[in-house]
């Protein structure tokens, strides 16, 4: 027989015959349905990291919400986040609600994993008494790690995943966290808000991630734990009796919703001051180095330019621009004059940076600031109301507890930068609107429900967390929240100095924010 | 590609489909579908005609088309297997049928494209029967060598080779156990085959046909009781053996059936098996087609297509069967069968082939030589389109080009029919193939004869004393049983086969002393004044011409106009193989004379006899050697003779007015019909009964 074509035996040696013809078409099917797996799979890279996190096109980072024990690939969250994912997988289904905490733990930066660690650790606690200490109340609180972003950029998609969450068996009724005021993380909690859930804010500090800013509320069911930047601002006046004429202001332009609410309540504090303010831009990423530290040299000349009785310096500035700002001052000419800087919360994450010049602070430096929470302030500075020493023997009770089954382990733990305490006491208020939200006769509250019950706590409904009693006023704001005043040590970590309030004075014992 | 059949497109076509696609379901050597054209039952195709036409080629070239692509076999019944049984082998246990049946079921087995071979459990079952009618005092080899053969045709295909033949062998081993041991011989065979056959082959299907002969006529719906009547029925012959074989052949078909049945080989075979048999008019071809036919009679239906070949036309045979030409069938049969059995057939007579088919056949067959022009037209002029004969010839110039180029010097040129065999003359290839080998002396001596009593007289001057008149007229009979034309006038019809014989018997004898015994003896068969015509063409066969000039110028002026033109044709219609000498006399010199004389170019040395008027004798003369050539079927006809002949005829209508307007037709026709090959028939030859012998001996 004559040599074929291919195209001949396939009309002849196969199309013909229709064995052959529909065995040809079931291969040649499978063969393209395989193809085309195949080929979505060579292009789809599978880009999931765990249950319910994955990478976003165009990154690397693995973002959302974590619904089993993830550790976000940082080896100093596991112990955490095995011990909470234990906690959940405790939970019967059906007799718990879920509290999202909300941070960046793709964060590369050693100080903010510091800080998230210490966070988390103090959320899990927080849990572990709901669950385990409160005589049995329902519902029960499972705890999830959200993940928008180092930056927050991918905040849409986990706020999309946590408004998800509402619905179903998770259950989700409150976002705890958000940690920095950021213009992302404000974003995400104007849609997370939006959306209904209520959000827990645990450091956040600057004026406008809040309510009640200029007479209106645009996050319905936000509450903060923190005092604003504002009060903190009042309560750091109110401490150090600064003037006009003794103070200059370093701070950061153009800023983000932190900087800037600090920046404006040190401008109020010394209107009329002599000195113009000095402005420095770090990059937009501020845990980034940048250029500043060039600026603060300059800065440092000008501020051994004030006049003697200048012996103030109030920074409106993230941490590591703070750092640099203090190691400047370190090596400024005017080593004889003694200097205190001032500045918000955000020092708190200098306690146990490595590249902090502490020699600095021996040269008549003090650097002093407003911490969120400080485990000496009840102990120290022992006060008949606003927080207690027994409200805060709870948690450290708890702390011990962890250290070995079956509460712990939860990793290296550490009071002192008030992390751990503001997380605690954040999820504590969580537990707190969840379970008095929960209708009578039932275990599970509505989710806005929640929200609502943020203008209650107070009087004899406050909470007496760890961090000083947490009343809040009807934009859920703290009111007259303790705010311990602390010290860095050239000895590396942080002397509390004392603690001051935002009206000057500790609230009255019934704790009611004035209308 | 594929070497082509030349002229049988009507049955081979692909688009659009001839006979053979609608049949079989199939375009030739392709594997594709095509529709069937009778779909519930197709027709008995029975090629028709004598020897030469290609009929055993058209069924060579549909095997070739087919193979591969459906299962195909093609039985040859002429065949020396299906003649005679094998030495060892009694007759009661063998007929041709049977052996046709077992060779075309081992050719139907071949696994064809998308599907694996075929099986014949029934059929096995049924032959291993009937030999085993024939074991009564066998060794057991015998037996093995015999039923191995037969046991191999239920072996399906296997992929593990070497497993083929290991359950024949078993099975094998267990017949001739049984065979030989003390118990019924026949019984004990077929038990052991059926036997066999149900436990070998677990599947539905073989169940099944180990329980086919429980239908047979008082099986009793015992299958082995079945068979045992099968074997008993053929080995009393006669009658009973004719019903066992009926049987055989309907076990075949159910075999196929079977194959072709159900959702998965439907889903795997296109078409139908295809069966062929060739020289049908031999056993067992007859008995196979009779039985088909009466089954397909009778509604047992079948899914085979055949195709046979028979010489002669088959029309005692197949009586009522429809008759179509090829042609006729090129688009679609116009077939719808009848009660009777023989209307289940379709006689199909195949055509002798066209002048372009003979042109292309000639450019095919000498590919490879520079040919003259005139060849293809001179080969179709004398062999009317005879395939073989085109072949032949072809093969024949092919092999002396560059040389001689007349047909004269092709015909007894050497021919090698293989590359290494004895090379014979062209002419005795041809009538190897063309006549009946057995009476081809006889046919020889009596080509010259016109009718019965001239052969006759030949036989009794030319051959023994035995062939006598009954011999004459059995060998009439043959050749029209060989399906060669019967033409009044010519004991053998056919002019090629005619002129070949002639010249047979010019070359008998190195003197041509045969052919020169031959015309003297019908010369003296013919002493009367009305046969003048035989005699006169007889004595110009010997190269005499005297006569016939003077005969017919001494008729011209008086003789009925077409009679004398009859006459003439006639006359001239004598072969001329060899030159003549000066006298005319046949001599073994080369140079054909005859074209000088038409011409006039001997005018001037011709004695004229005297008191007749030479003019007239000279024309006539002429006239004559001008028709003689011009009819020649060995020379081409010359445009200058032909120029001659009408002007000289044109001449001879003026001296007649009576007769002014035939002569002067005659004048305008028979030129122009010699210059386009075709007979010089003219004027009133048709429907002319009575005028005894036509002559159509001037057809190329």
């Amino acid at each position: 027989m004559a040599r074929r074509g291919v195209g001949t035996w396939i009309r002849e040696g196969v199309w013909e015959i229709p064995l052959r013809r529909y065995t040809a078409l079931l291969v040649a099917a499978a063969l393209v349905a395989g193809l085309v797996l195949g080929v979505r799979v060579l292009l789809h890279v599978d880009r999931s990291c765990g249950p319910g996190v994955a990478r976003p096109e165009g990154s690397d980072e693995c973002v959302g919400v974590a619904t089993g024990p993830y550790d976000f690939g940082q080896s100093q969250l596991r112990d955490v986040v095995r011990a909470i994912g234990r906690e959940n997988d405790r939970l019967a289904p059906g007799s718990y609600v879920t509290v999202a905490v909300m941070l960046p733990y793709t964060s590369t930066s050693a100080t903010s994993l510091n800080d998230i660690r210490h966070q988390l650790q103090g959320a899990y606690l927080a849990q572990y008494q709901a669950n385990h200490g409160s005589n049995g109340e329902r519902p029960q609180i499972r705890l999830l790690l959200a993940n928008p972003g180092a930056t927050g950029a991918h905040w849409r998609g986990t706020a999309g995943q946590l408004t998800a969450m509402t619905a179903g068996a998770d259950r989700l009724r409150a976002v705890v966290g958000i940690g920095q005021s950021t213009y992302a993380n404000k974003q995400a909690v104007r849609e997370l808000t939006r959306q209904g859930i209520p959000v827990i804010g645990s450091s956040i500090t600057a004026d406008d991630l809040a309510n009640g800013q200029g007479g209106k509320d645009p996050y319905p069911g936000l509450a903060r734990v923190a005092p604003t930047n504002t009060d903190e601002a009042r309560a750091l006046a109110s401490f150090a009796k600064v003037g006009a004429g003794k103070a200059l202001l370093v701070y950061d332009r153009p800023g983000d919703p932190y900087t800037r609410t600090l920046q404006q309540s040190f401008a109020a504090l010394i209107k009329g001051s002599p000195y113009e303010p000095q402005p420095f831009t770090p990059p937009d990423d501020r845990s980034e180095e940048g250029t500043t530290a060039n600026t603060f040299r300059q800065i440092t000349h000008l501020v051994c330019d004030t006049s003697r009785e200048t012996d103030t310096i109030l920074f409106a500035g993230r941490h590591t621009q703070l750092r640099q700002f203090i190691n400047a001052l370190g090596g400024r000419g005017c080593q004889d004059r003694r200097f205190t800087l001032l500045t918000g919360d955000e020092a708190s994450y200098l306690t146990h940076e490595k590249e902090l010049d502490r020699g600095a602070l021996r040269h008549n430096l003090s650097v002093r600031y407003t911490s969120l929470a400080h485990p000496d302030a009840w102990t120290k500075d022992p006060r008949p109301t606003g927080g207690s020493a027994a409200d805060f023997a709870v948690l450290r009770q708890l702390l011990t507890d962890a250290t070995r089954e079956p509460t712990g382990p939860i990793g290296r733990a550490a009071l002192d930068d008030g992390q751990l305490i503001i997380g605690y006491d954040a999820v504590r208020l969580a537990v707190h609107g969840i379970r008095e939200a929960v209708p009578a006769g039932r275990t599970v509250p509505a989710l806005t429900d929640v929200g609502l019950q943020w203008p209650q706590v107070k009087g004899s409904l406050r909470v007496n967390g760890a961090s000083g009693w947490i009343c809040l006023d009807v934009h859920g704001n703290p009111y007259d929240k303790a705010v311990p005043i602390v010290e860095l040590t050239p000895e590396g970590g942080s002397r509390f100095v004392r603690i001051a309030w935002p009206e000057g004075k500790p609230p009255g014992r019934e704790c009611l924010p004035p209308s | 590609m594929h070497r082509r059949l030349h002229g049988r497109g009507a049955l081979l076509d692909v688009d659009p489909a001839g006979l053979a696609p609608r049949l079989v379901g199939l375009r030739p050597h392709q594997h594709r579908a095509h529709p069937y054209e009778h779909p519930d039952e197709p027709p008995f195709v029975m090629l028709t005609g004598a020897r030469g036409l290609g009929k055993g080629a058209v069924l060579a070239e549909l095997r070739e088309a087919y193979r591969g692509h459906t299962p195909v076999a093609l039985a040859d019944c002429a065949e020396e297997q299906f003649r005679a049984p094998p030495a060892d082998r009694p007759a009661a246990s063998w007929s041709p049928l049977g052996q046709a049946l077992l060779v075309i079921a081992e050719q139907l087995a071949e696994p064809v494209t998308g599907a694996g071979r075929i099986t014949f459990p029934r059929l096995m079952s049924g032959l291993v029967a009937v030999a085993a009618g024939g074991w009564g005092d066998a060794d057991s080899e015998r037996i093995r060598r015999e039923v191995e053969r037969i046991l191999l045709l239920n072996e399906g295909g296997s992929w593990v080779r070497g497993v083929a033949g290991r359950w024949a062998g078993k099975v094998a081993a267990k017949v001739v156990a049984a065979a030989t041991g003390t118990g019924p011989l026949v019984s004990g065979a077929i038990e052991a085959t059926l036997e066999s056959v149900a436990e070998g082959f677990t599947s539905r299907r073989h169940q099944k046909a180990s329980v086919w002969y429980r239908t047979y006529p008082n099986a009793g719906g015992n299958a082995q009781r079945g068979l045992i009547l099968l074997s008993q029925h053929f080995r009393d012959g006669g009658g009973s053996r004719e019903h066992a074989e009926r049987y055989l052949v309907r076990a075949l078909l159910a075999d196929l059936t079977e194959a072709y049945a159900g959702v998965l080989p439907r889903m795997q075979r296109l078409g139908r098996p295809l069966v062929l048999l060739d020289n049908a008019q031999s056993a067992p071809g007859p008995g196979l087609v009779a039985a088909v036919l009466r089954d397909r009679a009778e509604g047992i239906a079948d899914r085979v297509a055949f195709v046979a070949a028979r010489r002669g036309e088959g029309r005692e045979e197949l009586p009522g069967a429809v008759r179509r030409e090829l042609p006729e069938v090129a688009r679609r049969c116009d077939w719808a069968p009848d009660t009777a059995p023989s209307s289940r057939a379709l006689l199909l007579a195949l055509p002798p082939l066209s002048p372009d088919d003979t042109l292309h056949i000639v450019g095919a067959v000498c590919r490879d030589t520079a040919v003259p022009p005139q060849l293809s037209h001179a080969v179709h002029r004398l062999t009317g389109g005879n395939p073989l004969g085109i072949v032949l010839l072809a093969e024949s110039a092919a092999q002396a080009l560059p040389g001689p180029a007349a047909l004269g010097e092709l015909l007894t040129a050497p021919l090698r029919a293989a590359e290494d065999g004895p090379a014979v003359p062209a002419y005795e290839a041809l009538l190897d193939r063309l006549a009946p080998a057995e009476h081809l002396d006889e046919l020889t001596v009596l080509a010259a004869a016109h009718d019965h009593g001239s052969a006759c007289a030949l036989a009794a001057a030319l051959l023994p004393d035995t062939f006598g008149p009954a011999s004459v007229r059995a060998l009439q009979t043959l050749l029209a049983e060989e399906g060669l034309p019967a033409v009044p006038g010519r004991f053998v019809g056919d002019p090629f086969v005619r002129t070949l014989l002639l010249l047979r018997l010019h070359l008998r004898d190195a003197d041509h002393g045969s052919w020169r015994t031959a015309h003297e003896t019908l010369i003296a068969h013919y002493p009367g004044e009305e046969h003048a015509r035989y005699r006169l063409h007889h004595e110009l066969a010997l190269g005499e011409t005297e006569a016939a000039v003077g005969h017919l110028r001494d008729t011209f002026p008086t003789a009925d106009p077409l009679a004398w033109l009859r006459t003439l044709r006639f006359v001239a219609s004598a072969p001329y193989f060899h030159a003549h000498d000066a006298e005319g006399r046949d001599f073994t010199g080369r140079g054909d004379r005859r074209a000088a004389v038409a011409l006039g170019g001997t005018d001037a040395e011709q004695a004229v006899p005297e008191g007749v008027d030479a003019v007239l004798h000279l024309r006539i003369r002429r006239l004559l050697h001008a028709v003689w050539l011009l009819a020649d079927p060995l020379v081409l006809p010359d445009p200058q003779v032909c120029d001659r002949l009408r002007f000289e005829l044109e001449q001879l209508s003026n001296l007649r007015p009576a007769g002014n307007a035939l002569l002067w037709r005659a004048s305008r026709d028979w030129p122009a019909a010699a210059l386009a090959g075709r007979p010089m028939d003219g004027p009133g030859s048709a429907t002319d009964a009575d005028h005894g012998p036509d002559d159509r001996s001037g057809e190329a």
